[in-house]
């Protein structure tokens, strides 16, 4: 009799079931592959309208310009405070040119698409900057295009330290063009004002790339003293960003998020 | 024209299954006049609004559960969308479309309005929730943050996807409508 019912079900429902039980995996691999299949197929779309290649190239052209001239300098100080600290400064990588090409697809979520990926050397955690500095990292790559998430995002945690007075805090996003830096002392040395670059202590970005300047203290903030900071870049015209991969950034999948608290606050 | 029962599936589940990746497509692009405060329509939330408004109860919350997961794919994973958009099915399967709501334009975008306005204060609800658990390990916006977030989010979200709601329920309902047709016309 039991059997009977179950035959009787399974005849009625037993397609429908399977087919329910594939859609669900379906989407869930897909959740899981972080829509890589999609990517690779919005980058190959996408490609007939992408800004020129010959703007890459002026890009290039003028960054090394650029770098050549400050190579001299950096070498001649570094030659100074390696001898004065005995420690050498970390580098920043080589740069990796991209074009924008798609912006976030879920608005509670402040991302960048961009249209390089793991093919040319794109990896998660590699920190991207445009001119004005530091705008986010990837968050994940396919062959051909790669996802940033930006600074702006609430789940972003830069370690940050204010150039004029060396104050450390971690810069958290609030899902629009200011940023919010939470300070560990109770009264960071902090004005309406100060420029604001990525810490010394920070594992998971270059140090010193310049971030925005500060538009508003409030120490009184409970449970730490908080201070708004304005963006330099402008995030909403970018069309171009470059990606530097960084050696030395232990970036462990489980503890992704917050990770760069935990470093800071260990370092302290 | 007499299609066999399986070419006839096999054809709509394609269309089906095209409708969503063009979707997907379309989220992490902004066209000129797409964009309201940095936000886009919520392509994936007409969708699944198109196929819940004449579907029974479990095929709509089956397609909103899978389809949050593809636009967790394409974002940020927690908090999951699936939640929302699952809820966002079940209500829509469950208005009682012949009494009050006539298919037209006007009330397919109102139903998507009042939808994405629910399905966006699932989403800060579950902001809240990992802000209020303690010991997560994570933590977004605090709770006023949140709050302001979701007011400007809400607004020009639920204003552009149910502007640009009957540019997808359109074809995809006359085309899910024709296929009922010939469905009832091979079996009768």
């Amino acid at each position: 009799m039991f059997v009977y019912a179950i035959r009787q079900w399974w005849i009625r429902y037993g397609v429908t079931t399977g087919i329910s039980i594939v859609v669900l995996l379906g989407a869930w691999s897909f959740r899981q592959s972080n829509g890589r299949i999609l990517y690779e197929l919005y980058s190959q779309i996408s490609k007939p309208f992408e800004v020129p290649q010959a703007k890459e190239k002026d890009l290039i052209d003028a960054r090394t310009r650029e770098l050549s001239v400050k190579l001299e300098e950096q070498r001649q100080e570094n030659a100074r405070l390696r001898q004065l600290i005995g420690e050498s400064p970390k580098n920043i990588g080589e740069p990796k040119f991209a074009p924008i090409i798609g912006r976030s697809a879920n608005h509670w979520w402040q991302s960048l698409v961009i249209g390089r990926g793991s093919a040319d050397g794109v990896t998660r955690g590699d920190a991207v900057v445009a001119p004005g500095g530091l705008i986010g990292r990837v968050a994940s790559a396919s062959a051909h295009a790669s996802r940033v998430l930006l600074v702006s995002d609430p789940s972003s945690r830069v370690g940050v330290t204010v150039t004029r007075s060396r104050a450390a805090g971690v810069m958290r996003g609030v899902g629009s063009t200011t940023t919010i830096i939470e300070f560990f002392e109770k009264l960071p040395d902090v004005k309406t004002g100060d420029a604001i670059t990525t810490s010394n202590f920070s594992q998971r970005f270059p140090a010193g790339v310049p971030i925005g300047t500060v538009t508003s203290v409030d120490l009184s903030a409970s449970p730490a003293p908080q201070v708004e900071v304005e963006l330099f870049v402008p995030l909403a015209d970018l069309e171009w960003v470059s990606v530097h991969s960084h050696e030395d950034k232990p970036l462990s999948p489980q503890s992704e998020l917050n990770s760069e608290v935990e470093i800071l606050l260990d370092d302290e | 024209m007499r299609w066999s029962k399986l070419s006839r599936k096999l054809t709509n589940g394609s269309v089906t299954l095209a409708s969503i990746v063009l979707c997907l497509l379309l989220l992490p692009a902004r066209f000129p006049g797409m964009e309201l405060l940095g936000v886009a329509p919520n392509w994936l939330l007409i969708w699944v609004v198109s196929w819940s408004i004449n579907r029974g109860f479990w095929q709509a919350a089956l397609a909103g559960w899978a389809i949050g997961f593809l636009q967790d794919g394409m974002s940020e994973q927690i908090p999951t969308r699936a939640l929302s958009l699952l809820i966002v099915g079940v209500l829509t399967a469950s208005l009682k479309k012949q009494k009050y709501v006539q298919e037209d334009f006007i009330s397919v975008s109102l139903i998507v309005f009042a939808m994405s306005a629910i399905s966006e204060t699932v989403v800060a609800l579950q902001f809240c929730w990992y802000t209020w658990r303690p010991g997560s390990g994570l933590t977004f916006m605090h709770f006023d943050e949140v709050w302001s977030y979701y007011q400007d989010v809400t607004l020009a979200s639920a204003l552009l996807s149910s502007l640009w709601a009957p540019v997808l329920y359109y074809p995809l309902n006359y085309w899910w409508r024709r296929m009922r047709l010939l469905e009832m016309n091979s079996t009768t």
